[in-house]
């Protein structure tokens, strides 16, 4: 490994110093030159990495990500629902190499504040400045939901192999049995995905598997753009008739899972138990394990930060953004993930170089699809007052949109996904 | 920040000023119960009337606050705009480089709904025009670029030679270029570049003009002629346009 430690820098910048930079400010300038260690390559982590290096190229980004190719979780429910493909959700760094980070495939093993270096299974220790955080999530503990466990009853809520096995399941399961999905309690990622995912599996029945279910056992009473999912299940899968493609239950008529058995392949609630070759188990979701070794989490599991510069409360000099960061007034998905790796790029930036933190601005938007041309979205904008983030306008869709805003919606959800992609890892 | 919070009190205090002192305002940090504890009975909100009004003056505070500076305003537009306003997916408007009094033209349009759109007008109405400014600014000295798919983008509409001829002859017969000039390559303060846009996105335009359940504002001279062309004609000329580059 070259480059990783500030004596390799000083060499390789008094080389090129001795070429024709000969003022002592420039020499000055290049031996400090700053370092940001980021971890974690998803649309927390890339977009960090990016935006520091167009902002800013003397600082130099090292991104480790233990993945060669990221799997994206947003448009991963069609390939559930059987209309796209697994391999279109694939993404790979060398857009990023472009903008002249570094990039790393290998596993955080630790992370050291005392020495400010990030150590890896590869068996590499990288100093930092300033170290970024964007690991994404892991799941709080389930009673019976072991390794053995997440693979029999896929979350499919990191994507990649899970959405490969959640697909299969549906695919293979039998007319008139249900597909049951074990929904989170908040806060957890991707807070529309559950019920878009509900509503997509019964866009598949409905021409595959008329005779079978979605069965959503919630701990919640309430959800996401609640209002417009319920009204599209209405429309298209005959919710609250007889013959409904989907059933919620809420938490407060026994919806909440309190055990899971892989073996029987039955879920547990207070009131009940339900069977079914197909299961889909999201847990509590919880800040990733990186971020949580470093003890970086609150008892919520999550990771509090100052909104200014998502800089951990609870140790200096290193940030977390995306999923695992408790941005209060923000929502888990990846827009804001996007949107907070900009407002966090532009603090460390400028607290690298001395200058004073910004105002931030951020902003969310996310899509979902009821069935493959009927769309709905939420958005917002938010500014930060008063120590609070604020949303200052926003909102869903409009109940009462005719048939061709949503199909304009749909269109726009896989335009929003070509576009952050692109704004990620191009 | 400390400055900043007694501006917010202030502020909210003034919008609350009628209803009942400060105390709807701490509801805010510890909604209800102190709220309720501490409001007189005769003409006291309820306390979800004292939380929405307490909501309220916090929004107006913080769209009250210093605006954050360009880059940092335009790059969250890059989420479905593409970098710099270079737009990768098909349906969404590249935005890079367009004339700066256009964007705030635009963006001032969808904020009071004059301009229909399915999520533009609730963002925009997020941003003050000091704000919005500085965002069409920043995205005005953007470089264009003619729009490319990804190869994981598997929905873009291919420019279909047949159509763009058809359109070029509607596009001389309609005079389009006396505003539109050359070819839809160059732009200018109220004009947008049309040349090497997504086919995709100036399909959804043209039939957006000629939807009856939208109003979409045009100059008097463009509405004439969406009025005289057929949904097919228009839908030529986009593709038209989309294949100059």
């Amino acid at each position: 490994m070259m480059n990783c430690t500030r004596r390799g820098f000083v060499k390789l910048t008094g080389g090129v110093a001795a070429l024709g930079l000969v003022s002592a400010p420039s020499i000055s300038l290049a031996a400090a030159k700053m370092r940001v260690v980021v971890v974690g390559g998803g649309y927390g982590g890339s977009v960090a990495a990016k935006y520091i290096r167009m902002a800013d190229p003397n600082i130099q980004v090292t991104l480790i990500e233990q993945n060669k190719d990221y799997y994206s979780g947003p448009l991963s429910n069609w390939v559930i629902a059987g209309f796209r493909k697994l391999e279109v959700q694939k993404w790979g760094y060398e857009g990023l190499k472009k903008h002249g980070v570094e990039v790393v495939i290998d596993q955080v093993t630790g992370i050291d504040p005392a020495t400010k270096s990030v150590s890896t299974a590869g068996g590499k220790k990288f100093e930092y400045d300033r170290l970024i955080l964007s690991p994404g999530i892991g799941f709080k503990a389930l009673e019976g939901y072991d390794d053995e466990a997440v693979k029999k009853m896929p979350h499919a809520w990191i994507a990649g192999e899970q959405t490969t096995l959640l697909t299969k399941q549906l695919q293979e399961l039998k007319d008139g049995d249900p597909f049951v999905l074990v929904a989170p309690p908040d806060p957890y990622r991707c807070p529309p995905g559950p019920y878009e995912r509900a509503s997509l599996v019964a866009h598949y029945l409905k021409k595959n598997k008329p005779k079978s279910k979605v069965i959503i056992l919630d701990p919640k009473d309430k959800f996401s753009k609640m209002g417009l999912f319920i009204s599209g299940w209405k429309n298209l899968y005959g919710y609250e008739t007889d013959k409904s493609l989907i059933e919620w239950i809420p938490g407060a008529q026994g919806g909440k899972v309190t055990r899971v058995d892989a073996k029987t392949m039955t879920v547990y609630t207070d009131m009940a138990e339900y069977k079914s070759s197909c299961i889909n188990v999201i847990p509590a979701n919880k800040a990733g394990v990186v971020a949580e070794k470093a003890g970086l989490t609150d008892d919520k599991g999550f990771c509090p930060i100052n909104f200014e510069t998502f800089e951990s409360t609870k140790q200096k000099n290193i940030h977390v953004i995306g999923d695992a960061s408790a941005a209060v007034g923000l929502p888990k998905s990846g827009y804001a993930a996007n949107s907070e790796a900009k407002v966090c790029a532009a603090a460390v930036v400028n607290l690298l170089t001395g200058k004073p933190v910004g105002i931030p601005s951020y902003v969310n938007t996310c899509y979902s699809l009821i069935s493959p041309d009927y769309g709905i979205s939420v958005a917002g904008v938010y500014k930060l007052n008063g120590g609070k983030i604020v949303e200052v306008s926003g909102g869903v869709s409009s109940d009462k949109a005719q048939d061709f805003v949503r199909k304009q919606e749909a269109l726009y959800n896989e335009s929003w996904y070509q576009s952050i992609m692109a704004d990620t890892f191009g | 920040m400390q400055r900043k919070r007694i501006h917010m009190l202030v502020l909210a205090g003034g919008l609350l000023g009628g209803l009942a002192l400060a105390a709807p305002v701490m509801a805010a940090d510890a909604p209800a119960a102190p709220a309720a504890a501490a409001a007189p009975a005769a003409a006291a909100p309820t306390s979800a009337e004292a939380e929405k009004a307490a909501k309220e003056a916090a929004i107006a505070a913080a769209i009250a606050a210093p605006p954050a500076d360009a880059a940092m305003l335009a790059n969250t537009c890059a989420g479905c705009h593409g970098t710099n306003g270079v737009s990768a997916g098909p349906s969404m408007p590249s935005i890079a480089g367009m004339p700066a009094p256009y964007l705030k033209h635009v963006m001032a349009e969808f904020k009071s709904g004059k301009r229909p759109s399915t999520i533009m007008g609730r963002i925009a109405k997020g941003y003050t025009e000091e704000e919005t400014s500085r965002i069409a600014d920043f995205l005005s000295k953007a470089k264009w670029q003619n729009v490319a798919s990804h190869a994981n983008s598997q929905l873009a509409t291919k420019v279909d030679d047949a159509r763009a001829k058809k359109g070029k002859k509607l596009v001389d017969t309609q005079k389009c270029g006396k505003c539109h000039e050359d070819d839809g390559l160059t732009q200018d303060e109220d004009t947008p570049r049309m040349a090497g846009q997504w086919v995709d996105y100036l399909l959804i335009k043209m039939q957006d003009f000629k939807n009856q359940h939208l109003t979409v504002p045009q100059p008097e001279k463009m509405q004439k002629a969406i009025d005289k062309l057929s949904p097919q004609e228009l839908e030529d000329i986009a593709h038209f346009y989309a294949s100059k580059r």
